[in-house]
């Protein structure tokens, strides 16, 4: 495909998280005449659209660079993230993983479900320039200080404090233990896979870290001051959650019921970043996506690419499961520090928590 | 007499057998038409003839399906005059009429014979059989046409691509307004004038297809048309987000 020659900097590919904003994205596009669709008619378009470049991404760093990107959809349908879809939706990023090529886009995030091509041991950059990223190394690194910015402000000692991992055991979850290990009272951790969360708790013992693992959510949720929820599931319900407990939701979609914000304690969706110097959008369709409380706030694998794309280390820098180390976590948070993305400002489903985190700088 | 497919038995299988194959040679008339009004748009000998033989080879397509309707006993309506496909010929006569040879080889080898292939592919599968085999091997032949005006439209737009992208938003929506009202799960402009009784649409699944997935994959394989001639995902998004539903 000869496309108009442009030079991108970076490419994301997504899907978008619920209907109801499907709807809005078509329906913002068509004119007044042409009318509004229903959600069932939406529904019955969107899923057969082919992968594509849906709009322009201009990024400005602190340091004055600027760099353009694309978002490419791959018009996964939002309730059938499930595995009964696994095989359409895995041809669905890999069409998506091909226009990215075609674009040649040097690197690329594969944000939410999509980050599962590179987590697996299937190659899409074997025969190209372009490279990958889950940007899993970038949104644990919000996780992890977004939660000691949420227990800064909310007067909680980490060190005394236990921390339960839901999705333990996936990319995000070790990074999370691999980083609150030794900086924790007691890691809580849960996953649905008893052999590999048992292996895992097995690591933390070895490695010196304090921890207890269980299958059943219930058993751990009463005992956590800290809860991050890290699964590929969605629907998660709280039930006897000390009341005072720091949440932190960085499942996309969410792991936790859309009522869950509305407890008592600290809930934030986490694993989001800030861009200072703003981003763009050509066509605008900011009322569409990343709908935020706040302005330029983006998912930290996305931003990941960014950072990466301003650097211009086109390297896959986030792939397989379970290779996040602390040290890569610093470092790419350090990276995008420099370029003025930060931590984004907490905010839930009710809009921005009442505390705002302190912009850290290096 | 042939058996297109095995079903065809009960009544409700014959009259949507019957429609598929009214539609599909009315479609083949139409296209034959359309490329013979081509060849007028054209000044290069080669691609006159050219033009020529794709207006010969969807005539085959029509006697193909004809014939094999004529064996199996289906009721056959055929019906240029149509509401949708005469409309469709007219946008394509009045781009003729300009001598846009680049308007009207977009409307007949991209628009058109992207929903032909997929809607024969959809149809092939479904019906199985003979049948099945005739609307398959006609998709196959159908998909040269597009991959031939691929070729061409990308080095128009290779020459000036605004211009470009602009002549094919107006032809889009000039035509493919016309096939999304066609394919929609209503017909949004009242009957056809080519099925038999009411719209068929509502009785696909009688042999196993239906309207909105045969729809769905013919608007998917358009926008893959589009990609590969060059069109911005950004615009063709829009061009398809803004059709009737
Ligand atoms: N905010 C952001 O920017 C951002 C970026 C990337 C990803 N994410 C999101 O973060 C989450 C984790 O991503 P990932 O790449 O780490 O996924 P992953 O590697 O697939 O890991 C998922 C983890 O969740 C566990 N799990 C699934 N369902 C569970 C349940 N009902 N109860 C307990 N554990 C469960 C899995 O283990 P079992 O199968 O054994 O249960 C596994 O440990 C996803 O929701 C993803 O979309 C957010």
């Amino acid at each position: 495909m000869d496309r108009p020659a442009s030079r991108l900097d970076f490419a994301v590919i997504g899907h978008q998280d619920s209907w109801a904003n499907i709807h809005t994205f078509v329906n913002r596009i068509r004119t007044p005449e042409q009318g509004t669709l229903s959600v069932e008619k939406v529904k019955a378009i969107f899923p057969f659209i082919p992968a594509r470049d849906l709009f322009r991404v201009t990024v400005t760093s602190r340091t004055g660079d600027t760099i353009k990107g694309v978002y490419i959809d791959t018009f996964i349908e939002p309730d059938k993230l499930g595995v009964t879809n696994l095989r359409t939706n895995l041809r669905k990023v890999e069409d998506a993983i091909a226009f990215a090529k075609k674009l040649e886009a040097p690197i690329v995030a594969l944000g939410g479900f999509t980050s599962i091509f590179l987590e697996g041991e299937l190659s899409p950059y074997a025969s190209s320039n372009t490279r990958f990223t889950t940007g899993n190394t970038l949104t644990s690194a919000f996780i992890v200080k977004g939660v000691e910015q949420a227990a800064v402000e909310n007067q909680l000692d980490l060190r005394s404090a236990s921390v339960l991992i839901i999705g333990a055991t996936g990319d995000i979850g070790r990074a999370c233990v691999g980083y609150f290990q030794s900086r924790v009272n007691n890691l809580l951790l849960c996953a649905r896979n008893k052999r590999r969360l048992e292996r895992l708790a097995g690591e933390v013992k070895a490695g010196g870290g304090r921890c207890t693992s269980a299958i059943e959510l219930s058993t751990l949720l009463p005992r956590a001051d800290v809860i991050i929820c890290v699964a590929s599931s969605s629907n998660l319900a709280l039930a006897g959650v000390k009341p005072e407990a720091i949440i932190c939701d960085a499942g996309y979609p969410k792991n936790l019921f859309r009522d869950a914000a509305d407890r008592p304690g600290f809930l934030f969706h986490g694993g989001m970043g800030q861009v200072e110097g703003g981003y763009r959008f050509e066509p605008d369709y900011t009322d569409s996506f990343y709908q935020y409380p706040a302005p330029d706030i983006i998912h930290g694998c996305i931003l990941e690419a960014m950072v990466l794309a301003f650097e211009k280390r086109f390297e896959n820098y986030s792939s397989g499961r379970g290779n996040i180390t602390v040290e890569k976590v610093e470092e790419i948070y350090r990276l995008s520090l420099k370029h003025g993305i930060a931590l984004a400002p907490f905010f839930n489903d009710n809009g921005l928590c009442p505390t705002r985190p302190k912009v850290s700088s290096i | 007499m042939k058996t297109a497919t095995p079903s065809l038995t009960t009544s409700e299988t014959f009259s949507v057998v019957s429609d598929l194959f009214s539609q599909a040679i009315t479609g083949e008339l139409i296209g034959m038409s359309n490329f013979a009004s081509l060849a007028e748009t054209i000044d290069d000998y080669e691609e006159k003839m050219e033009a020529v033989e794709h207006a010969d080879s969807e005539r085959s397509h029509a006697e193909g399906f004809l014939h094999f309707a004529k064996e199996a006993g289906l009721q056959v309506n055929i019906n240029l005059e149509g509401e949708y496909w005469r409309s469709v010929r007219e946008q394509f006569l009045a781009y003729a009429g300009k001598r846009d040879f680049i308007a009207c080889l977009f409307i007949q080898e991209v628009i058109l014979e992207s929903f032909a292939v997929s809607m024969y592919t959809d149809v092939g599968d479904a019906l199985g059989g003979e049948a099945g085999k005739l609307f398959r091997s006609i998709a196959e032949e159908e998909k040269e046409h597009l991959d031939h005006s691929t070729e061409i439209l990308r080095e128009e737009l290779r020459k000036d691509a605004t211009a470009f992208v602009d002549k094919i938003e107006e032809v889009h929506f000039n035509c493919m307004t016309i096939l999304a009202q066609f394919s929609a799960t209503t017909d949004l402009r009242g009957h056809c004038g080519v099925c038999h009784g009411s719209c068929m649409k509502a009785d696909l699944h009688h042999v196993g297809l239906d309207s909105a997935t045969m729809r769905g994959n013919a608007l998917a394989l358009y926008a893959r048309a589009l990609d590969n001639i060059g069109i911005p995902g950004e615009k063709s998004m829009v061009w398809i987000a803004q059709l009737p539903a």
